[in-house]
């Protein structure tokens, strides 16, 4: 698999991220639909990381694509991933982000709100890294199921080293909805968001698998 | 303030620079207001509304959301910049500007300089957009008016003008339609039949071949401030600034139901720059209720400007006026505030429970129907004879329903400023739809009478019933009786949602009786209605919803039982549909559940019993609105065609149940989408009977001109605009002859304001009056200047022209004999040479007639039946609103109330947490529909000619909202089979009432 590196300083607004012809098309997509042009100027991808909770569509896209970001402090400079920079405060300044650019790779998002354009109430985002069809990496991040703003999923053992297959695909989302804890609020109960949680893990992998049926 | 918080920006704004001392927590927009750029409206403070955008180094931005120092050096363009400002005519606008104008983008006009902005900066990055481009770049503005269609249109106009391409003028589709044809041939010219998405975007209005064409009315004519506007212009209420002005503000109660023990607003007071702290010690207790209505105000009077009790999260403690808005916080930080907390009920059924808290127990409100239950009104009514038609029933059906607190959600606050004028009189410029209703309750709460009171409406930036309300006026006027100061006071946007009103939250239990062959012979409504902490409206809006969720199938027996209960949540009020869209919702379901159950058309079975021509309302005058109503008797009716037409438009006989068929024709046949297609029909009123008055003065100025002044309140209706052509099309003038000057209690006639579906009826008719009653003066003027002699009617013989036979067109009096007099003629001769006078009229109009616009909504929508999230995608609306006196505003207010009525269905409820406070008090939370998730929408007008009202009109504001709750439920259950009945539809409610099928 060819790995490229796509970087972004963190000074940079998130517009400036989706006019990048190289942003990754799941940050498009999630940047787009989700948040409006003027946050979009207004917020650049530093103040993103501060407020998570306020941006959780593109931090969870983030969580799935493998970001790292770079941490300065005291004039050395420490790569972190980005799901950990979030799970535990990093001293320092974020300088940079960067995202592993998968050109075999497959992702795929799901949600389900009140309205077209409304903020999910719950989401799901899959990246799939595959080599000869074979799954290598799954990385599955949910919003609305989790007291965090974007939640890691473990990796689905049933998907790695095999072929992505519906089956596979039923069974790691069975999986993911038995291991979430979401909480209930207005807009979901929390049994309504666990089984969100399958529904749409399901369909954003089900997207990854119609990418490697186009591959092919 | 403190000085080393001080620092000095300098912003290239509009291409010049400037050099501003700021706070350093100073916002772009405040510094932007400050500095006189008043186009930049405050909205939500928090970058929900898009109200506040600016384009900084060319981008848009929320300039509520950026630090002014943040801007330092850099380049900020406002509306002011994008033509000579102020603009004063078409030609001196932008194209971006006047393509607003043309299309009607512009309602209320308070979110159109955001919209504006973030077009240019759209058109300057891509001159060719999409209209999903144009979807996605709009949708960091709301509008709570227009439903984004002619605001999409506009952005598209001004894009090709700024191509250099022609555009064709923007108005309305012409059609006429015989009683007996079929529709089918009518809409294959404008439908493509089934469709392939050659659909007008503009209204198609269609007339019976015996309706006559008139030159102004009925006309797309462009609204009268369409301009002012469009420029950016400090219309609005908070677009001045007084020589010395205050800042107030208002402490809220964080409790949903506690006593205030102690009250010390000592450390308040004593803050420098606070001009004075008011709290219930300091006001008289004068009982009153707060809806702006007229006089008798319905009961109960159970509120005073401050009380030792709050009842609600959100209720008024106490004000403060201070130098700087961020002082007058300040000061309300220190009051020190001792509550004894009481138990609290949130819930209307557990209100009226024995042993409920009782949320007025105060001794001095009175007329209460049950304080000890919370029911602060029992109704009772029912008509025909029960036994006769229970019996005739051969199946009887009985449903629940749930309608949801919502909120206006305009996007202009209410907002307000008091001061003394030179005289000595208490002048009141506030964002309110009933100013003449305001300055007549502001009297006992002042001590003030009438005379000493001006109350002056400016530009309104929306209200759809919530400024039909006296929430800031009262608190304002009495800062500045005690500062003697001019003080400006505003909700900020969890206010709003807090402090200020919204739609009852309701229980319906219809039971409903019909026979074999599709008769409905018994309807019975028990209704529940949550009035909140407050009964205001909460008489008038439940007995408006029980008169019309019985009339529109005017029942041989309807019955209507309501409690109106308390309860401690923020007061809802009046809303756009006022009760009447709550039981629409569940009427128009069950209707649809009924012929399911029963394997009935749908369409056949409300057919045979909707109320037709000729019948009267069988709850008329039982329930009128807080009071006894009047006899009324339907004499147009176009509800057959907007029907037969709406089928027609929507193929709803091929879609009908039939878009999951595997046909291979439509989409959504496998997968987990499910389509479906779904109707109502709804009727509203046009104006209170017997209640409603409203006046209009012309008068004729030396250049052929009028001055038309009008009590009536444009809210960003069009009002001013339609009021205007009714009276040129009588005076045979252009609209553009017309200066209109609305709603100032010492200037304008009396009008009761912008509710109940009223201004076009009422203050149509009002300015039809006084334009023939001026119109019969410039006859007689012109007669005399000619010498010719008029008949006096006295006697056969009388000799002289008929005074109708002086036809006033193209701006002059034509005589029979074909010579002619213009009006600048008559007008310089009136004032200046012969039988000096001035030609002027005030007339006045009331009517003890109501009567019903009715319309067709229909839906289709997509269902994912594993999330239970529904896509609206396509809306038409086909009314009967009588004469349409103006298609491309009439229009907009049909696009305005579907996007309301979507948000009713699909997404907006306010909701609170066990302790009564309100979860969701943000525009982003809450959800209002945006650009881009906007369905297509589409409105097609039938033409009747009401005899009762000007040139034939009737009422089109409330109407449109009425029917999109019932038309998507019936749509859901075609696509899936389950049947939804509390709104909003969310995708949890929904997915659970699919399991249950399951």
């Amino acid at each position: 698999m060819k790995e490229l590196t796509w970087r972004v300083s963190t000074d940079a607004s998130l517009q400036a991220v989706l006019d990048d012809p190289a942003c990754p098309p799941l940050l498009s997509q999630v940047l787009a639909s989700i948040h409006s042009w003027q946050i979009r100027n207004e917020t650049t991808v530093g103040r993103t990381l501060q407020a998570s909770r306020l941006m959780r569509q593109w931090v969870a896209a983030l969580v799935a694509l493998g970001a790292v970001v770079t941490v300065e402090r005291d004039g050395e400079a420490v790569d972190t991933a980005l799901d950990e920079f979030l799970r535990r405060w990093v001293k320092g300044t974020v300088t940079t982000l960067a995202i592993p650019h998968q050109s075999d790779g497959w992702w795929g998002e799901a949600h389900v709100a009140r309205t077209p354009s409304d903020d999910p109430i719950v989401s799901a985002f899959a990246v799939v890294r595959a080599s000869n069809g074979v799954v290598e990496d799954a990385r599955i991040v949910l919003t609305g199921v989790s007291a965090d703003p974007a939640w890691l999923a473990p990796s689905p053992p049933d998907l790695l080293g095999q072929a992505l297959d519906t089956g596979r695909i039923q069974r790691a989302a069975s999986a993911i909805e038995n291991e979430v804890q979401p909480e209930g609020d207005y807009l979901g109960s929390e049994e309504y968001r666990r089984a969100m949680a399958g529904v749409l893990t399901r369909r954003a992998l089900e997207a990854c698998l119609a990418q490697e049926v186009g591959d092919e | 303030m403190n000085s080393n918080r001080m620092k000095r920006i300098t912003l290239a704004i509009n291409g010049e620079e400037q050099t501003l001392e700021v706070h350093a927590g100073d916002t772009l927009l405040d510094v932007l207001r400050a500095a006189s750029y008043t186009s930049v409206k405050y909205g939500c403070g928090t970058g929900d509304c898009g109200a506040c955008t600016v384009l900084v180094d060319g981008n848009p931005v929320h300039s509520c959301q950026m630090r002014a120092v943040d801007a330092d050096g850099h380049r900020v363009f406002t509306v002011e910049g994008l033509a000579p400002f102020p603009a004063r005519k078409m030609a001196d606008l932008h194209p971006i500007q006047r393509a607003f104008v043309e299309t009607g983008a512009i309602q209320c006009g308070y979110c159109t300089p955001a919209q504006m902005l973030t077009a240019k900066a759209l058109l300057d990055r891509n001159p060719d957009p999409s209209r999903a481009q144009i979807e996605e770049a709009l949708s960091g503005v709301l509008c709570r008016c227009t439903g984004y269609l002619k605001i999409v249109q506009a952005v598209e106009r001004a894009a090709a003008v700024m191509r250099g391409e022609e555009v064709a003028p923007f108005g309305h589709i012409e059609a006429t339609l015989a009683k007996d044809a079929s529709p089918a041939d009518l809409l294959g010219q404008y439908y493509a039949l089934p469709g392939d998405g050659r659909r007008p975007r503009v209204p198609l209005v269609v007339s019976p071949p015996e309706m006559e064409s008139l030159d102004v009315v009925g006309q797309s004519e462009l609204k009268v401030d369409g301009v002012k506007l469009a420029a950016g212009a400090p219309a609005f209420t908070d677009d001045v600034k007084m020589e010395g002005m205050l800042y107030g503000a208002l402490l809220t109660s964080p409790h949903a139901h506690a006593r205030i023990l102690r009250i010390d607003a000592t450390k308040a007071r004593a803050l420098q720059g606070v001009h004075a702290v008011l709290t219930h010690e300091d006001i008289p207790r004068v009982k009153h209720a707060s809806g702006g209505q007229s006089y008798p105000q319905p009961p109960p009077f159970d509120q005073v400007c401050l009380d030792n009790k709050v009842r609600h999260v959100g209720d008024r403690v106490a004000v403060a006026a201070a130098e700087t808005p961020r002082l007058a916080e300040r000061a309300l930080r220190l009051i020190d505030v001792e509550y004894e907390v009481l138990p609290h009920v949130l819930d209307a059924e557990e209100a009226r429970a024995a042993g409920a808290p009782v949320v007025h127990d105060e001794p001095d409100t009175e007329g209460i129907y049950n304080r000890e239950h919370n029911i602060v009104h029992h109704i009772e009514a029912d008509e025909g004879d029960a036994d006769e038609q229970w019996s005739r029933a051969d199946v009887v059906f009985e449903r629940a329903y749930c309608t949801s607190q919502q909120q206006q959600a305009h996007i202009e606050p209410h907002v307000c400023i008091t001061y003394w004028d030179e005289d000595g009189r208490l002048v009141v410029r506030s964002s309110t739809q009933v100013p003449f209703h305001i300055r007549r309750m502001l009297v006992p709460l002042t001590g003030l009478s009438d005379r000493d009171i001006r109350v002056i409406k400016p530009r309104i930036g929306g209200g759809f019933g919530n400024k039909q309300e006296m929430l800031l006026e009262d608190l304002c006027a009495h800062l500045t009786i005690a500062t003697g100061r001019p003080v400006r006071m505003e909700y900020n946007r969890q206010q709003e949602f807090t402090s200020s009103r919204s739609r009852h939250p309701t229980v319906q239990r219809y039971r409903i009786g019909v026979t074999e062959d599709m008769e409905v012979v018994a309807t019975e409504l028990d209704l529940l209605g949550d009035t909140g902490a407050y009964g205001t409206h909460g008489l008038t809006v439940n007995m408006v919803a029980g008169q019309k969720g019985l009339t529109l199938y005017n029942t041989p027996y309807s019955s209507f039982i309501c409690d109106v209960v308390y309860t401690n949540k923020p007061s809802p009020g009046a809303f756009r549909g006022y009760g009447a869209m709550q039981c629409f919702f569940g009427l128009e379901t069950m209707m649809s559940e009924i012929a399911d159950a029963m394997g009935w058309d749908v369409v056949e079975f409300k057919r045979k019993n909707w109320i037709k021509k000729g019948e009267s309302l069988i709850m008329a005058k039982a329930l009128g609105e807080g009071r006894e109503g009047f006899e009324q008797t339907i004499h147009s009716n176009g509800l057959e065609e907007c029907v037969r037409i709406g089928v027609e438009a929507t193929d709803w006989y091929a879609k009908r149940g039939r878009l999951n068929e595997d046909s291979g024709q439509q989409p959504g046949a496998s997968g987990p989408v499910r389509r479906g297609i779904g109707m109502a029909v709804a009727a509203h009123g046009s104006g209170i009977a017997g209640l409603d008055m409203g006046a209009a003065t012309l008068k004729l100025n030396d250049d052929g001109s009028f001055n038309l002044l009008i009590g009536a309140t444009d809210i960003g209706t069009g009002s001013d605009t339609i009021l205007a052509q009714i009276a040129a099309e009588e005076l045979g003038v252009p609209l553009s002859d017309m200066i209109v000057y609305s709603s100032d209690t010492d200037f304008t006639p009396f009008d009761k304001g912008a509710y109940a579906s009223s201004t076009t009826y009422i203050s149509g008719g009002a300015a039809r009056k006084a334009a023939r009653e001026v119109a019969d003066q410039i006859r007689r003027h012109a007669a005399t200047m000619l010498g010719v002699k008029l008949q006096d009617g006295e006697g056969a013989a009388d000799e002289g022209v008929v005074l109708g036979d002086l036809r006033l067109r193209d701006r002059a009096v034509w005589f029979p004999d074909g010579r002619s007099v213009t009006l600048e003629q008559v007008a310089l001769s009136s004032l200046h040479q012969q039988e000096q006078h001035q030609i002027m009229a005030t007339a006045s109009n009331m009517s003890y007639d109501s009567p019903p616009p009715f319309g067709a909504q229909f839906a289709e929508v997509a269902v994912d039946v594993e999330t239970g999230q529904v896509t609206v995608e396509r809306v038409l609306m086909v009314a009967d609103i009588g004469r349409v006196i103006n298609p491309v505003t009439a229009s907009g207010q049909v696009e305005g109330g579907i996007a309301q009525g979507l948000g009713f269905a699909m997404c907006e409820e306010m909701v609170y947490d066990e302790d009564g406070h309100l979860v969701n008090p943000r525009l982003g939370p809450y959800h209002v529909y945006k650009a881009d998730e906007m369905p297509e929408i589409e409105t097609i007008f039938v033409q009747t000619d009401e005899p009762t009202g000007p040139y034939g009109a009737k009422s089109v504001a409330e109407l449109s909202i009425d029917g999109i709750a019932p038309a998507i439920a019936d749509a859901i259950h075609d696509a899936t089979g389950v049947w939804l009945r509390e709104v909003p539809f969310t995708p949890e409610r929904v997915w659970r009432a699919l399991r249950e099928v399951d």
